[in-house]
């Protein structure tokens, strides 16, 4: 546009620019350099390692697991978020007496701050007072341990991912489903299509990208998981569901192993640098084609 | 007619399954605590109370309310403050270089990123500054995620405003500052409230930081304070439920705004 002055867009930035160099790239400079040196607090003190704790990162048992019960966490619950989502919006993508208020109540949970969330789940989960097991009882089945069985803990803060933030996917694959034009159903509606067949021939093709884009960003923020973790399990039983987050806060704010927290923290910056790099592609193409 | 029905009864069973632990909790923050304490799988109060409420009341809730409403206020006036003109430079003037592109992508990576990556350091620099355990330390390391989000979500506001309006001002001969105030900001009004809200519910819902940088307990916001209860490891349910079912009253009352704002703001990229 209209060129008053080239150092007017630098004076409107300015303020931005401040707080960003301030609160982001000092730190993540900091950050990075933090994690060459043997250091329990700053750089006073502190010993040059070089690498040492990417060394002994790899080779730590709690890393690793921290590392799987991540990936873990992150796949099943963004599957099992874009996949109720995508049935959620199906549903939704008709006309029915009452639709104004289902959706509301599909998107609820989402609004919830996550530790009056977790709040609600940990109740739940009790065993012996607990929603569920109540529930389980009621139907003569046996109780379980949600959060105390190493080979469910993991499961049920899972469970409670998926039913927080299944809205989200829900909105995003609602609005794909209702970007797609009303002649492509006619067409098939002609052709005779089965309702299976249109929805696998037709449907999902175009509702592709929007999926996609659920995935992603689920997957981007599943790999962040902190407060749930935190608040429902403390990283338990043992460390059986202990994420990346919570090894970084466990050595940093427990153990003030700083160098080798720090060096875990470059780990996940680098792991969501490329998460957030296909995101980014995926924009710069959407902007091309508009 | 009689499939519209049969899909909506489907709807509303799937409606009100989602909507049961909200309902629970609703419904526990008036019971007694010998009707939760128990196997019985009622939602609703047998002998209704509003002892919970009560000592909520003396434990002083209200002060952790006014902690979270200050930092959620404080940082999201300056997250607008700052992003708003960040963002209408990025998307209406000329930046050399391509810096706007290094910019954005910058944000963006900032905005994906794990919030633990940068506690550290964070930490480390609100020492320094004399900020640790203080409510506008609170306030400017929100700023790391608020700012961002903020630039990200007017960048397209702005980029709405048709340029036309704009224009007809300069011929009028009104400054950029005029043209701002009363050109740009007037027509990207509801963008710029449905982005606060988003700004204040990410703000008011935040917890690690709050966790990390505030050690004195009459400082806590609400989810701090919810989670020290939560780890005590008793059945406070009644009480837990009480305060979560407070802290979402605001927010629930703008689900509308959210649900319009959310399908904008995260699927804006794809178009």
């Amino acid at each position: 546009m209209h060129n008053p002055s080239r150092s007017v867009p630098f004076v409107l930035l300015t303020p931005a620019l401040l707080l960003f160099a301030a609160l982001t790239l000092y730190p993540l400079a900091r950050g990075i350099l933090l994690s060459f040196f043997v250091t329990d607090y700053g750089f006073a003190g502190a010993r040059f390692i070089g690498l040492e704790n990417y060394a002994d990162l790899l080779g730590d048992r709690f890393f690793q697991r921290a590392s799987w019960n991540t990936v873990a966490f992150t796949l099943l619950a963004t599957a099992g978020e874009v996949g109720l989502g995508l049935m959620l919006a199906l549903m939704v993508n008709r006309r029915f007496p009452g639709r104004w208020i289902v959706i509301p109540s599909l998107v609820a949970p989402f609004v919830l701050s996550t530790m009056v969330v977790t709040a609600i789940w940990r109740a739940w989960f009790h065993f012996d007072f607990g929603f569920l097991n109540n529930l389980l009882r009621a139907a003569a089945l046996p109780p379980v341990e949600w959060l105390f069985d190493p080979n469910i803990a993991l499961l049920s803060i899972v469970l409670v991912d998926v039913w927080q933030t299944t809205p989200l996917t829900f909105l995003i694959l609602l609005a794909g489903l209702q970007a797609i034009p009303l002649e492509v159903y006619e067409a098939a509606r002609l052709d005779g299509a089965s309702p299976r067949r249109m929805f696998l021939d037709m449907i999902l093709p175009l509702l592709m990208p929007h999926i996609f884009l659920a995935a992603l960003l689920r997957s981007i923020d599943s790999f962040k998981i902190f407060d749930k973790v935190y608040a429902l399990t403390g990283g338990g039983p043992g460390n059986a569901t202990e994420t990346l987050s919570m090894y970084v806060y466990r050595l940093g704010f427990r153990f003030f192993d700083i160098g080798l927290a720090s060096a875990a923290a470059v780990v996940m910056i680098v792991i969501a640098g490329a998460l957030a790099a296909v995101y980014a592609a995926r924009i710069i193409k959407g902007a091309d084609h508009v | 007619m009689s499939s519209r029905w049969g899909w909506a009864a489907v709807a509303f069973v799937t409606a009100a399954l989602f909507l049961l632990p909200i309902v629970w909790m609703v419904g526990t923050s008036f019971k007694p605590a010998i009707e939760y304490v128990s196997t019985s799988v009622d939602l609703f109060p047998g002998a209704p109370t509003l002892a919970h409420y009560r000592t909520l009341l003396d434990d002083g809730i209200l002060g952790k309310v006014l902690n979270s409403l200050i930092v959620a206020v404080g940082s999201t006036g300056l997250a607008l403050a700052a992003g708003f003109p960040a963002a209408y430079a990025l998307a209406r003037l000329r930046l050399p270089a391509r810096l706007d592109i290094v910019f954005l992508l910058f944000v963006l990576l900032i905005k994906l990123s794990p919030p633990i990556v940068l506690a550290i350091p964070l930490y480390q620099v609100l020492r320094t500054f004399g900020l640790l355990d203080t409510l506008a330390g609170l306030v400017f390391v929100y700023q790391v995620y608020s700012l961002p989000f903020a630039i990200w979500m007017l960048l397209g506001f702005v980029r709405d405003v048709p340029l036309a309006y704009e224009e007809a001002a300069m011929v009028d001969g009104a400054g950029l500052g005029r043209r701002l105030a009363t050109v740009v900001l007037p027509i990207m009004l509801p963008g710029l409230i449905s982005t606060a809200v988003f700004l204040m519910i990410l703000s008011w819902n935040e917890f690690l930081y709050a966790l990390l940088f505030i050690q004195t307990p009459s400082k806590f916001t609400l989810p701090t304070y919810i989670a020290t209860l939560i780890t005590e490891d008793e059945t406070f349910w009644g009480k837990l439920a009480a305060i979560g079912f407070l802290a979402s009253l605001p927010i629930l009352a703008v689900v509308g705004v959210v649900q319009r704002g959310l399908t904008r703001g995260f699927a804006g990229g794809l178009k």
